[in-house]
């Protein structure tokens, strides 16, 4: 599991600048017999980078060599919030 | 979807640029004479290829561009009419412009028709879009509502032009004119603007917890100024009832500024950009002035009955807020376009630039600041009638939008 959260750590916010996991934007990750289920939000509904944003959580975990499927659901409940934020992400947006 | 707005969007760069060489190849005198006397052939041409040919077509491309957004991912209704309607707009405006510049009645008929085909094509693929996705909210009503105003601009311009050839209806030529500015200026701008503001600005200053109610205020009296102003320019109405019109139409912006400020209460990231700093900074600029005019209007009606305010006063709001904020947004549209288009399909793949790195902030501050005192300079240069002051600050002002304006084109090659 620890892998996966690292894979998704190369998937950033390309307005932002900032990871979906840093961001809070992950909210569970299930793994079993090589398929991964990732439940996830994105900061607002609507965001223009969804289609990107999945597709890149998609193209990342199938770079790991103990995952053979990928299945991403966009979740708007419960919405966003920035408290979800690591304060490594808060510290890099000024927020801190 | 790249294609289509990118082609729009490229051809408003193309047109914007021609238009800031026309005016740096005569030393931007023309807008001397404009102001003293704006309807003549020149300032027709040079007046529609900045309204059509840049601020319409950048309008229409961004439109195309984040109405899937804002509607979550929502197909438009068909691309292959975008591009149908892209033809005979593109087709229909230069048309146009050829017929202003050279004063061939003929063609400004015809083409101000084509023109016009190509405005309800727009409406009927973001119409049909918006009513199959079914969401209604505050930016999809201003959206839709300023298409709406297209659609009455376009049509009293297109009758405007019918008029010029066939010459039937005398003075409502005049009555129709008023309507066509009201409806183009502060409806079809104006709604759009603060419309798509609703998305961008929580957007790029993350923003959450903002209340939206005075969204609503703003649509309600934005609307009720233009259709007051327009109806009262139509049926030649008393100058009390265009002031009414002015000042629902300040109302809006009074309590579009203050919504502005609530949404930058709420956010979690200090800085959205300059490009949004600067959409900000416009819009309380405007509130400003507005607030100024309606108050001394009434003291004031032979001044502000001269052709000279009414250039002054709408050079100042078309370029100073419409041209000012479109050319902000521009450094955060044209990025995000390109940044989807090249480097979306690379997430998570590798390690790509952010939508930052594909424009520099502190040049497009530089840009903003330079062609705002330029067009501080120019105002008081037509305000007063000072030829050599118009001329140096219209002059400064094409310079500074070009080299603004190769800065945003600079993103494609990134």
């Amino acid at each position: 599991m620890d892998s996966i959260t690292e894979c998704l750590k190369e998937v950033y916010d390309p307005e932002l600048g900032v990871n979906i996991v840093d961001l809070g934007l992950i909210y569970d990750i299930q793994f079993a017999a090589g398929n991964v289920s990732v439940v996830m939000t994105l900061t607002t509904p609507g965001c223009p980078m969804h289609d990107m944003i999945v597709g890149g959580v998609k193209r990342a975990l199938q770079t790991l060599p103990e995952v053979l499927s990928v299945e991403v659901d966009v979740v708007w409940e419960p919405a966003w919030a920035p408290t979800l934020m690591s304060d490594e992400a808060k510290e890099h947006l000024g927020y801190m | 979807m790249f294609r289509l707005p990118f082609l729009f969007i490229i051809t408003g760069l193309i047109s914007f640029t021609l238009f800031q060489l026309f005016s740096l190849f005569d030393f931007a005198t023309w807008l001397t004479v404009f102001g003293d006397e704006p309807r003549y052939p020149t300032g027709w041409f040079r007046v529609h290829l900045l309204v059509l040919g840049w601020a319409t077509m950048i309008a229409m491309g961004a439109m195309y561009q984040l109405i899937p957004v804002v509607l979550q991912n929502h197909r438009l209704f068909s691309e292959k009419l975008g591009f149908v309607h892209y033809g005979f707009f593109a087709v229909g405006t230069a048309g146009l412009l050829f017929g202003f510049q050279s004063m061939q009645v003929m063609w400004i008929a015809g083409f101000a028709t084509v023109a016009f085909i190509g405005v309800l094509l727009f409406a009927i693929n973001i119409g049909v879009t918006l009513i199959r996705a079914r969401k209604w909210n505050t930016i999809t009503v201003s959206v839709a509502c300023s298409v709406a105003y297209l659609v009455l601009a376009g049509t009293s311009g297109m009758l405007m032009g019918l008029n010029f050839y066939f010459e039937q209806w005398g003075d409502f030529h005049e009555q129709l004119l008023g309507a066509h500015i009201c409806f183009a200026a502060f409806g079809w701008f104006g709604l759009l603007i603060t419309g798509f503001s609703y998305k961008m600005l929580p957007m790029f200053y993350l923003s959450h917890g903002h209340s939206e109610t005075l969204q609503k205020v703003v649509i309600a009296c934005w609307n009720a100024g233009v259709l007051v102003g327009a109806l009262s320019f139509l049926f030649n109405g008393p100058g009390w009832v265009k002031w009414s019109g002015l000042l629902l139409v300040v109302l809006a912006m009074l309590t579009y500024s203050f919504h502005l400020s609530q949404i930058v209460k709420h956010r979690h990231k200090p800085n959205p950009g300059v490009g949004m700093k600067w959409s900000l900074s416009l819009a309380h600029s405007l509130t400003l002035i507005g607030i100024i005019i309606v108050i001394i209007s009434p003291f004031t009606p032979d001044i502000m009955a001269q052709s000279r305010m009414a250039v002054v006063l709408g050079w100042l709001y078309l370029w100073g807020w419409v041209g000012l904020t479109l050319l902000s947004y521009l450094s955060k549209i044209v990025p995000f376009l390109w940044w989807t288009h090249k480097y979306g399909p690379l997430i998570g793949k590798k390690k790509i630039p952010t939508m930052s790195d594909l424009i520099d902030d502190r040049r497009v501050h530089i840009g903003l600041s330079v062609i705002g005192t330029s067009l501080f300079m120019l105002m008081v240069g037509l305000s007063w009638n000072q030829p050599w002051m118009t001329s140096i600050g219209g002059s400064l002002l094409s310079l500074s939008s070009l080299f603004y304006i190769s800065l945003i084109a600079n993103v494609f090659t990134k």
